[in-house]
């Protein structure tokens, strides 16, 4: 399939909305596995299984089996966002007469395993795996297992007959997202340690304590251990286990249950229970509201940009982002393709490029080939023509695309057509060509200006901000509908940049929560709001979400 | 009767999975640390890439069955009937009973046990399968055979492999007496009526059928025409013979090791109480567990449960004065 970062980023958020309307309409089944696991499919279903949704049963396709069966809302939603059957179709799940049983079933065509009794889809794997080896077949078969499934005795069964076999045509997720149905898994059987404290964050915090790895090691597997949620680790760790011969792999993908969905994350409630419909809303504005944070390496050391890319990678930036500069578009000159080229290997993080140059057409390979994930060119130097180029270059070759305006440039009437394709739309903040400049307070007008011709024109892609970017400003930035944040002087330019992105998270995370009160009061006055701030049970969220409640006189 | 020719259904078993393993390359062979008890490590001499041994891991055999299933394979999975139904019940019904591709009822595995019922003799209670045909034939899509000779193992595999369709066969550990001529034909759901007899009916499985057919020869001499069916199709079962025989002979005894609950004998009486009601009289496991007994002392044991011609004759002289 081959989409590119924000493609499958958008489809896993389409994917997840689809699991909260499904269960919601069902009244009951598992979103939380369902969500702990969303990256992770996303990554298969949009980048790495072959499969033919029009033909489920072609024979070269790879295997997804689903062994945590419970969370077939996850696997159904995505085959319909994959084009198996209609999304509406998920309106039926769990219901009678429906081929989207309440865990997944033959009787769903594309569907390969029927789930539910926890811990034989490994072994049903391995038989499929083994028939794939007799008849020298090429497809690959991946298989999700759960940390509370991971409890019987069968899964290490079929671990030790994997290894026996050399199974290497078989790649594992493990979703460890530390909770089974009566509670967190270090509680109820521990797969790493037994937690005696209250403490919970020690679970997923203190790698000490981490274990799985070794008991998997210990069976004769190739192990990697990720952070489930993020693309580009899935995504490196999928073609690890791809090149890896003689012996099966497992994927442990630290993961949170319910991630993406404040109240429900890290919350064993939320193993097997549907939203409830008036809180649905209000689940799909938190969604819509995901964000990223993508450092400006030029604001750093320019003589030392490897060292920039290194303090991004330890404050766990979601991008990086690498402002390309001519010095004829902008008075500035910073790097080109070669120095990214260099800076690649440093870390799998996604590269956000922006293209601060001349012609952009004309240079664009070489950024793609220097390993960009994303590509920004600026409206003030293209044109339709060169744009639509640009455009389907990018798209071939599974690269984000980005559009970029100028404070004194207004959305191209030939933009327009582009608009439900694009990726980034990066809303300039600032003049371009230095860092350290303050954030031009006009473009909040502009920003709401943008919203309404964006909504019109089916706007599926993220808005970055880019210029003066700052903790005192970033809250109402993403009021105004911005979903990345360029950081420079804010961020880079900060000692302890790990800090400085927890900051910027914070803040908007309080901006976040203030706008999904404010929707829980308008859809619901004062009982919604109490409701869903009751939803809130895990750690110090409830308090600090009661608190901006009280500061907008909602409680 | 002719002395007893005594075989072993292993070997015949192992015999037969090497045949039709040339004739379809599909067919895979999986076992659980008993394929040399179980004869099956012959078909892994032959085809040694189409043969895996799990280990003593039951619910991963029967799994991995059921992977190997959906991928066209035709898989035999054998080991002991006591480690099969008796403990991997879940992945029987999960992994192979329910999922029903295309249309299909179940995937097409076929699992094959030996040391099935009492006649297992000095391992003891524990490993005495008595619960297997209950515990299979409650199960949505499994077809459940028990055969009475080697003849029968051989004709059953072949179809086995023929037919689409989750399986169960259960063989006896012990050497079985010959019944069947090789010329025999063995259908699906078809019982073999191996003597005809007009005053009642013996419907027999496994190493019973022989008892069966020693006691039907006794009863004659006494002047009682018994007729008997071999019911190696214990599901599904064969309606229509059982249906003529009540109306024929009146009334039925069931014979089986297997606990009478559950068994052949429930099997037989559900129909006929559907069809045309007859008293049927159940010989088997008394719904008591078995124990050790050596080879030659499996009689006693069997006996202990009645099952034995012996008891036969008495409870067909005992059921015809029941007769309505």
């Amino acid at each position: 399939m081959g989409l590119n970062y924000y493609q499958i980023k958008k489809n896993i958020l389409k994917s997840r909305k689809l699991v909260i309307r499904s269960t919601n309409l069902a009244g009951s089944g598992h979103p939380g596995g369902s969500f702990s696991m969303a990256e992770i499919l996303g990554c298969l279903f949009y980048n790495h299984l072959r499969y033919d949704p029009k033909n489920p049963q072609w024979d070269e396709r790879d295997r997804l089996v689903l062994s945590k069966g419970h969370a077939s809302p996850g696997l159904f939603s995505n085959m319909a966002v994959a084009g198996y059957f209609p999304e509406t179709e998920l309106d039926t799940l769990r219901k009678f007469g429906s081929k989207l049983q309440g865990h997944p079933d033959l009787k769903c065509p594309g569907v390969e395993f029927c789930g539910g009794s926890l811990g034989t889809g490994l072994s049903y794997s391995i038989g499929i795996a083994l028939s794939a080896k007799i008849d020298s077949k090429n497809f690959h078969v991946y298989t999700i297992i759960g940390d509370g499934e991971s409890d019987e005795g069968q899964i290490w069964e079929a671990a030790m007959t994997a290894s026996k076999y050399k199974v290497d045509n078989l790649t594992v997720f493990l979703d460890r997202n530390f909770i089974q149905q009566d509670s967190y898994t270090e509680k109820i059987m521990p797969l790493d340690k037994k937690l005696d404290s209250e403490n919970l964050s020690e679970m997923w915090k203190d790698a000490s304590r981490w274990k799985t790895g070794d008991k998997w090691r210990s069976f004769g597997w190739n192990v990697l251990e990720i952070d489930g949620h993020r693309i580009e680790q899935i995504d490196a760790a999928i073609r690890k286990a791809n090149n890896t011969k003689g012996v099966p792999t497992i994927i442990i993908s630290r993961t949170i249950k319910g991630k993406s969905v404040e109240h429900m994350e890290d919350n064993p409630a939320w193993h097997g229970k549907a939203p409830d419909t008036d809180i649905v809303p209000i689940i799909f504005d938190e969604l819509n509201s995901q964000f990223m944070i993508s450092p400006s390496i030029i604001a750093g050391d320019m003589s030392n940009l490897e060292n920039e890319i290194k303090r991004c990678v330890n404050g766990r930036a979601d991008y990086i982002h690498l402002d390309v500069m001519d010095g004829q578009f902008v008075p500035n000159k910073t790097f080109d393709f070669n120095k990214i080229k260099e800076l690649r290997p440093l870390t799998i993080i996604p590269f956000d490029t922006h293209l601060m140059i001349n012609e952009p057409q004309k240079y664009l390979q070489n950024y793609i080939d220097a390993g960009s994930d994303m590509i920004t060119v600026h409206a003030e130097v293209t044109n339709a023509s060169s744009f639509g180029e640009i455009h389907d270059t990018l798209k071939q070759n599974q690269i984000g695309v980005g559009f970029a305006i100028n404070p004194d440039t207004e959305l191209p009437e030939w933009f327009i057509p582009f608009i439900p394709s694009i990726d980034q739309l990066i809303v300039m903040s600032v003049v371009p060509g230095k860092s350290g400049q303050q954030y031009i307070e006009s473009t909040h007008e502009k920003m709401s200006r943008l919203n309404v011709i964006l909504e019109q024109n089916n706007f599926s892609g993220y808005i970055e901000a880019d210029g003066g970017v700052n903790l005192q400003n970033i809250g109402s930035i993403f009021n105004d509908g911005a979903r990345a944040f360029v950081g420079g002087g804010a961020i880079i330019g900060q000692d302890d940049v790990r800090a400085a992105i927890r900051d910027f998270r914070n803040e908007i995370l309080i901006s976040r929560r203030g706008a999904l009160l404010d929707k829980a009061h308008k859809l619901g006055g004062q009982d919604l709001v109490k409701k869903w701030i009751n939803l809130h049970v895990i750690g110090e969220k409830q308090k600090e979400i009661q608190k901006i409640a009280m500061e907008r006189g909602y409680l | 009767m002719n002395e007893p020719v005594f075989t072993d259904m292993r070997s015949e078993y192992s015999k037969s999975l090497i045949r039709i393993g040339h004739e379809n390359p599909n067919v895979v062979v999986l076992g659980a640390d008993t394929t040399d008890s179980l004869k099956t490590s012959g078909f892994g001499k032959e085809f040694p890439n189409r043969f895996f041994n799990v280990g003593i891991a039951e619910a991963n055999l029967v799994t991995i069955s059921a992977g190997l299933a959906i991928s066209g394979k035709i898989p035999f999975a054998s080991t002991y009937a006591i480690f099969l139904p008796g403990r991997a019940v879940d992945q029987i019904r999960n992994n192979i009973a329910y999922p029903s591709p295309n249309g299909n009822k179940g995937l097409n595995v076929k699992l094959v046990v030996s040391h099935g019922g009492l006649s297992v003799g000095p391992d003891g209670g524990s490993h005495q399968q008595i619960e297997d045909i209950a515990i299979m034939r409650v199960i949505p899509n499994f077809h459940v055979f028990i055969p009475s000779d080697t003849v029968s193992v051989s004709k059953l595999t072949d179809l086995m492999a023929s037919n689409y369709g989750p399986y169960y066969m259960r063989m006896a550990r012990s050497a079985t007496p010959l019944v069947h001529e090789t010329s025999q034909e063995f259908k699906e759901g078809q019982g073999i009526t191996l003597r005809d007899g007009n005053d009642c009916t013996i419907v027999s499985c496994g190493i019973t059928v022989r008892m069966a057919l020693e006691a039907a020869e006794q009863l004659q001499n006494e002047g009682i025409s018994c007729r008997v069916i071999d019911m190696f199709s214990i599901k599904p079962i064969d309606n229509e013979i059982l249906e003529k025989a009540a109306r024929e002979t009146g009334c039925i005894v069931t014979t089986e090791e297997h606990n009478i609950i559950g068994g052949l004998g429930s099997a037989v009486a559900e129909s006929v109480s559907e069809s045309y009601a007859v008293p049927v009289k159940r010989i088997g496991a008394q719904d008591m567990f078995g124990e050790s007994a050596r080879d030659n002392e499996i009689p006693l044991l069997l006996e202990k449960h009645g099952i034995t011609s012996f008891n036969i004759v008495k409870q067909v002289k005992d059921i015809r004065g029941k007769k309505i």
